[in-house]
């Protein structure tokens, strides 16, 4: 369609340029006949100039011939009267044009002339025949003053009688005074030619064109670059017969009009050339006009062209910028399209996902209630349908969280908790919920961390928490059994000083993923399997909430992942380094001074020095348990003793190494098994006094909890035993407006053996607080979504009555508004600590601990 | 209306090229204006000649008058001075030229013999031997007046000075010498002959190496190989004016101080050196150049101008140098000058001479050398030479030079020596040629 209208334009373009070059056609075609003809009627008018203006010259010369003829008769008349013609002649004195005058009487060969010398005929060539007024002209020579001149024969007669001869010389110089001066203005050559000879006897004076003398017809033909033979040729056939003939020849470069102009029947020729411009004075400006003209027209119809052409050339591209818009609105809305009814579909599998998913755990629970109701007798049952609902329950809350962490993240409301944490913490913490779960699938978990500067980093533990577990859940659910699972930490290199930059990589030789999945691998609702029946579980958000949390940090993911090989998913992110590093003081404090690490693997080795650099601690490593022994058991070794000793437990005979070393080793002195897995073994040889075990990878702040779990052991059992019984006896104000929930918390805190009054809202609760005795209530417990007075409110309405107690009672928040923020909004009202919904004892107690006994204490 | 058109035109036809189509309009426009140019001359007589009445000098000379930057150097510096005169003083001045067509032809000096005796032009640029004859028939007017005389170097001033006048002035010292292609001499294992032994010595192994005929000749310019070897002593030996006298009171003869160089060139004739046959027909440059130029002739006599750029052998394609003719005296330059003379007679014989005032001042002086690169006449005027010209130029600030003619000598030299020289070519002996030279003298001992 968009090609014929193409097409269709450039017909149109065409048709209309077709009349204009036709029209500058039929323009040029007559601009040039009128030029050709002008030009021709100028060429035909030089030569009429020049012939005439010859025609003048020659007539010019033939007339002073013819003068000079007579003149010479007559005195010949005067001779032939004279009594003595000798003295006649010699009494001549020469003129200008008559330099020489001799007589010859009849039947002799010599005879006399003005000049007193003897003359003879023989110097003269009268054979070319040439006449003057049917007198006998002579071959031009150069005569006895240097100058060419020729002599004019005429008979002296007396009486009818022929009584001798009188021979008179003229020069041609005579004759240059009766030619033009400055031939067309200067511009013409002249030259008078001697027919005969060929010679050139009158030569122009004045300015000269040439660098040569001239001296004949050749030499004019040299001088002049006539060498075309045909020409030449047809001027000697002129000159033989006395024609005249006139030719157009270049010269210097400009065309000229050569004339070969016969004077006195052929005797003698004018020859020489006009440059055809110093004729056409006139020619040369209508020239210039008709040129003019033909650069106006030319110019004209360019500019038309031009004008044309860019016509067309903006209209296509008018044309080609509106149809590549309309493609892009058709390609977006085409898009848009897409995207629409991608998110309905995507929506649609979720919502059919999330009906699967809920409907299952909710069947479960209602099944088990049904079954729970049917066999309340039989407390084995009781016990293992509430586990079941138990784990529906769980599993349904972590449904929700999902769903609620994505439409949070989407919508912005994320914040993030940003807090001191130690990448030890975070390590031991993910390996402690995937190890089981990989081991559980019989699969490989590897843990690397290298080249990491700094362990306490500033972050949101939760998150960063939330991102590892995404990743190596997915790990381990799309990895067959057996399978290998790698979990990195790789420090970067720095880009500021103030941020540790961190490359995480989760790496697996699953199931793999193909590369369609792959680019929508980060998008929400989408899961690699779209099956109900697909035997993993999940919402599909995992990867999105990931990416989303990634991003919200500053951070990139990037995955590669091949079907059947595996995948990987690396992520980078840049974590501020807290002020306050290392304590150094903790090592003082805690007597260690010096460290041996023996490990085979020598980067390991360097990585606790290097992590323990900073601590001021001195770590002497070996690779091996001899040298281990050997090194302690030397003296000056036993001497300064070493405070701490870091093994690898995985080294061959490690175990009975260690029953060696603490022999030689002091009492006091720790020492610690590094470990990927705790064995039985190990567990064994933990029990061991002040030994115990590591796990790997090392991290300082691992060690240090370490120790300090050496230390305080004894005294957290204590307490322990004092907080099991804790709330027994205590009294508790809760706010709840769900009976439900009010019931469950009632008994449960009732198992514990406390009291709990529970009020419908807010102010029921401020009020109640309000009007009861100092000390009545060791806490309040408040929700936060109530009708009348939210917890919030109410939280801080008892924080600002007017009692004794109104600012130190314990307010522990337990809303199902479990985010971040939501704990962080509780704080600020005033509340001490925050527990999410559904409520877990443990949670609950911890809390309540925190809160209230240790106030007391 | 107006702006809705230009609108669209600028949508349709873009900015530039409507601005374009716009100053192409206002140019057409102006166009047809110019033809309102033209002034109308007042009065109603339509013609413009005002005919301003020239004074004209005749020049006979061999060349004619060239424009302003034509090829021939020559005749360009010379025509330099020449517009200097006529635009100082505003005459015009008209060349009549004449060259010979071949050896038949009478030569240059002799159609300016005749011209001159019978007053037909008003200046002549003349060879000194015409020079000298015409000063002796009283037919050339003295210069001693004009401004440039008293700066005139004294060897010019002596070569032109007859019965106490001043009849010529060369425009500059014309210097004679050997013109050798230096590459051949090298190949050939020749180093620059200083004596005529070493030359017929160069000649011998030149000739058996291939070279027909070593030296290039015209039917002019061998004189000088006879002038370096007879007056080298002469003019060198430090009684010149003794010796001159003695030659001009007939003591001594011409013939005796010349029977070497004879000889000398009969021998170089006799071995083939020298065609002569072919130097009798050949005029100057003309005859002997091109074989030079081509490298099949080693040597050629010729002006010292000829060896600079845009002149005869000015753009060799070999390595050339130029030194003097051989002699008892080693290489010896010879001296000879064309001179400008005004004719006794000439009818414009005042503009003549202002002319030459022009033409022959230190001004024009300095154009002249410095556009033909030439020892000039004038003692204030110095030109650098071309290397090629070295040796040559060395001899003369050395003063080691012979003159080819002096009109201190009664016999004049350059002509006569040269017509003699050229019997010798036509096959004439030696013995011959100095029988002639002692008529000569005897002829101008009886004047």
């Amino acid at each position: 369609m968009r090609t014929n209208g193409d097409k269709g334009g450039k017909n149109k373009g065409f048709s209309l340029l077709l009349p204009i070059i036709l029209v500058f056609c039929i323009l040029a075609g007559v601009v040039f006949s009128v030029s050709l003809k002008i030009s021709r009627e100028m060429s035909a008018s030089a030569i009429q100039n020049l012939s005439e203006s010859l025609d003048l010259l020659q007539c010019t010369i033939e007339a002073i011939l013819n003068k000079e003829s007579e003149f010479q008769q007559l005195m010949a008349q005067e001779i032939a009267a004279s009594d003595n013609p000798e003295e006649y002649i010699r009494s001549y004195r020469k003129n200008q044009t008559m330099v020489k005058i001799s007589l010859i009487r009849t039947g002799e060969t010599e005879g006399i002339s003005n000049t007193g010398e003897i003359f003879t005929e023989a110097e003269l060539n009268f054979s070319a025949g040439g006449m003057v007024d049917g007198l006998h002209v002579s071959q031009s020579y150069l005569n006895y003053m240097g100058a060419w001149a020729y002599t004019i024969k005429c008979p002296v007669e007396k009486k009818g009688q022929e009584i001798g001869s009188l021979y008179v010389e003229y020069i041609y110089d005579s004759l240059d005074r009766s030619l033009p001066e400055g031939f067309y203005n200067g511009n013409a050559m002249l030259y008078i030619m001697d027919a005969e000879s060929e010679r050139l006897v009158l030569k122009p004076k004045g300015m000269g064109e040439r660098n040569a003398g001239h001296l004949n017809l050749e030499d004019f033909y040299r001088a002049n670059n006539i060498w075309e033979q045909d020409l030449r040729e047809e001027v000697s056939e002129c000159l033989e017969n006395g024609n005249n003939i006139m030719f157009y020849h270049d010269v210097w470069g400009r065309s000229a009009l050569n004339f070969m102009w016969s004077v006195n029947g052929g005797t003698i020729y004018l020859i020489g050339y006009v440059p055809v411009e110093a004729i056409q004075q006139e020619g040369k400006t209508v020239n210039q006009n008709i040129l003019i003209v033909v650069a106006v027209m030319l110019i004209a119809f360019l500019a038309c062209c031009a004008l044309f052409f860019v016509n067309q050339r903006q209209q296509n591209k008018i044309r080609k910028e509106r149809e590549a818009e309309r493609e892009i609105h058709n390609r977006q809305l085409a898009e848009a399209l897409q995207a629409a009814q991608a998110a309905s579909s995507s929506k649609t599998t979720f919502l059919s996902n999330m009906s699967h998913d809920i409907r299952t755990p909710m069947n479960a629970v209602l099944g088990f209630t049904t079954l729970l109701a049917r066999d309340a007798e039989n407390p084995d049952k009781v016990r293992e349908y509430t586990k079941k609902i138990m784990a529906s329950g769980q599993h349904l809350l972590s449904l929700i969280n999902d769903i609620l962490d994505v439409s949070k993240i989407e919508s912005g409301k994320v914040v993030l908790n940003l807090n001191k944490f130690t990448l030890s913490d975070l390590v031991v913490s993910v390996d402690a919920i995937v190890r089981p779960m990989a081991q559980a699938k019989k699969q490989h978990f590897h843990v690397e961390v290298t080249d990491i500067q700094h362990e306490y980093l500033l972050g949101d533990m939760m998150r960063i928490n939330q991102i590892l577990l995404n990743l190596l859940s997915n790990a381990v659910k799309y990895t067959q059994e057996g399978g290998e699972i790698w979990f990195r930490i790789i420090g970067l290199k720095q880009r500021s000083s103030q941020y540790e930059h961190i490359q995480i990589e989760v790496e697996d030789n699953g199931y793999g993923m193909t590369q369609e999945y792959l680019k929508t691998i980060f998008d929400a609702f989408t899961r690699a399997e779209n099956s109900t029946t697909n035997k993993v579980q999940g919402t599909g958000l995992g990867m999105a909430i990931t990416k989303n949390i990634v991003e919200l940090m500053g951070g990139t993911i990037e995955v590669f992942s091949e079907v059947d090989r595996g995948s990987l998913f690396r992520v980078e992110l840049e974590f501020r380094i807290p002020e306050e590093q290392v304590d150094q003081q903790f090592w003082e404090t805690s007597g260690i001074k010096r460290i041996l690490a023996v490990d085979d693997d020598a980067k390991i080795c360097e990585g606790i020095r290097f992590l323990m650099k900073e601590t001021g601690v001195q770590v002497d490593t070996v690779f091996s348990a001899e040298e281990a022994v050997s090194l302690l058991g030397r003296e000056d070794s036993a001497e300064e003793g070493y405070h701490l000793l870091l093994l690898d437990g995985a080294m061959e005979g490690s175990l009975q190494t260690v029953k060696r070393l603490r022999g030689i080793m002091a009492d006091t002195a720790l020492v610690l098994l590094l470990a990927d897995v705790v064995t039985d073994e190990m567990e064994e040889i933990s029990c061991m006094e002040n030994t115990g075990i590591l796990l790997k990878p090392f991290f300082v702040s691992s060690l240090k909890e370490k120790i300090l779990e050496f230390r305080e052991e004894q005294r957290e059992e204590q307490l322990l035993e004092r907080e099991d019984d804790a709330l027994k006896g205590m009294h508790f104000l809760a706010a709840e407006d769900n009976e439900i929930n009010a019931e469950i918390l009632a008994e449960i805190l009732e198992m514990e053996g406390a009291v709990c009054k529970i009020v419908e809202n807010g102010r029921l609760a401020v009020e109640l607080f309000k009007n009861s005795a100092k000390g009545e209530f060791d806490a309040i417990l408040m929700d936060v979504q109530m009708p009348v007075m939210n917890g919030y409110e109410a939280a801080r309405a008892i924080r600002a009555l007017e009692r004794e107690d109104a600012g130190s009672i314990p307010i522990i928040a337990m809303t199902a508004n479990a985010f971040a923020e939501d704990e962080k909004d509780a704080l600020d009202a005033g509340m001490d600590v925050h527990v999410p919904k559904p409520i877990d004892m443990e949670l609950l107690k911890k809390a309540i601990r925190q809160c209230c006994i240790q106030r007391k204490v | 209306m107006k702006k809705s058109c230009n609108k669209y035109l600028e949508k349709n036809f873009g900015v530039v090229p409507l601005r374009l189509l716009f100053f192409c309009l206002a140019g057409l426009m102006v166009l047809p204006l110019t033809a309102c140019l033209s002034r109308e001359k007042p009065g109603k007589n339509l013609l413009t000649t005002e005919t301003e009445e020239v004074r004209i000098v005749n020049l006979f000379g061999p060349m004619e008058k060239t424009r302003p930057g034509g090829e021939n150097a020559a005749r360009n510096a010379f025509d330099k001075t020449i517009f200097m005169a006529e635009e100082k003083l505003g005459v015009r001045v008209d060349y009549i030229t004449y060259t010979a067509e071949d050896y038949q032809d009478k030569t240059y000096d002799e159609v300016a013999l005749d011209r001159a005796r019978n007053d037909m032009d008003d200046i002549y640029l003349l060879n000194p031997d015409v020079i000298r004859k015409l000063a002796s028939e009283g037919k050339l007017a003295d210069l001693s007046e004009l401004d440039g005389v008293e700066n005139l170097r004294e060897v010019v001033k002596t070569a032109n000075v007859v019965d106490g006048k001043l009849v010529g002035i060369p425009q500059e010292v014309v210097v004679y010498g050997l013109f050798i292609n230096e590459d051949i001499f090298k190949e050939c294992g020749l180093k620059m002959p200083e004596t005529p032994e070493e030359f017929l010595e160069c000649c011998r192994v030149l000739k058996e190496k291939g070279y027909e005929t070593p030296v290039g000749a015209n039917r002019w310019w061998l004189e000088t190989f006879v002038f370096a070897q007879a007056y080298a002593d002469l003019y060198n030996g430090g009684n010149t004016e003794a010796e001159i006298a003695a030659l001009n009171s007939g003591e001594k003869k011409y013939s005796d101080y010349m029977r070497s160089g004879f000889e000398f060139l009969q021998e170089l004739i006799d071995k083939g050196y020298i065609d002569a046959e072919k130097a009798y027909k050949s005029e100057a440059i003309d005859g002997e150049g091109p074989d030079f130029l081509d490298q099949k002739t080693p040597i050629v006599m010729a002006y010292w101008s000829a060896a600079n750029a845009d002149t005869a052998y000015g753009k060799p394609d070999f390595n050339m140098t130029v030194i003097g003719f051989p002699s008892s005296r080693g290489q010896m330059p010879v001296v000879s000058m064309t001179g400008l003379c005004v004719g006794i007679n000439a009818e414009h014989k005042e503009d003549a001479l202002d002319t030459l005032n022009v033409v022959l001042s230190d001004e024009a002086f300095q154009v002249y050398a410095e556009v033909n690169r030439v020892i000039s006449p004038s003692k204030s005027v110095e030109t650098d030479c071309i290397p090629a010209l070295k040796p040559l130029n060395d001899r003369i600030e050395e003063g080691v030079y012979v003159l080819g003619t002096n009109a201190g000598m009664d016999l004049e030299q350059w002509g006569n020596v040269c017509l003699v020289v050229r019997e010798l070519l036509g096959g004439a002996t030696v013995d011959a040629c100095m029988a002639e030279l002692d008529r000569l003298q005897e002829e101008a001992l009886g004047k």
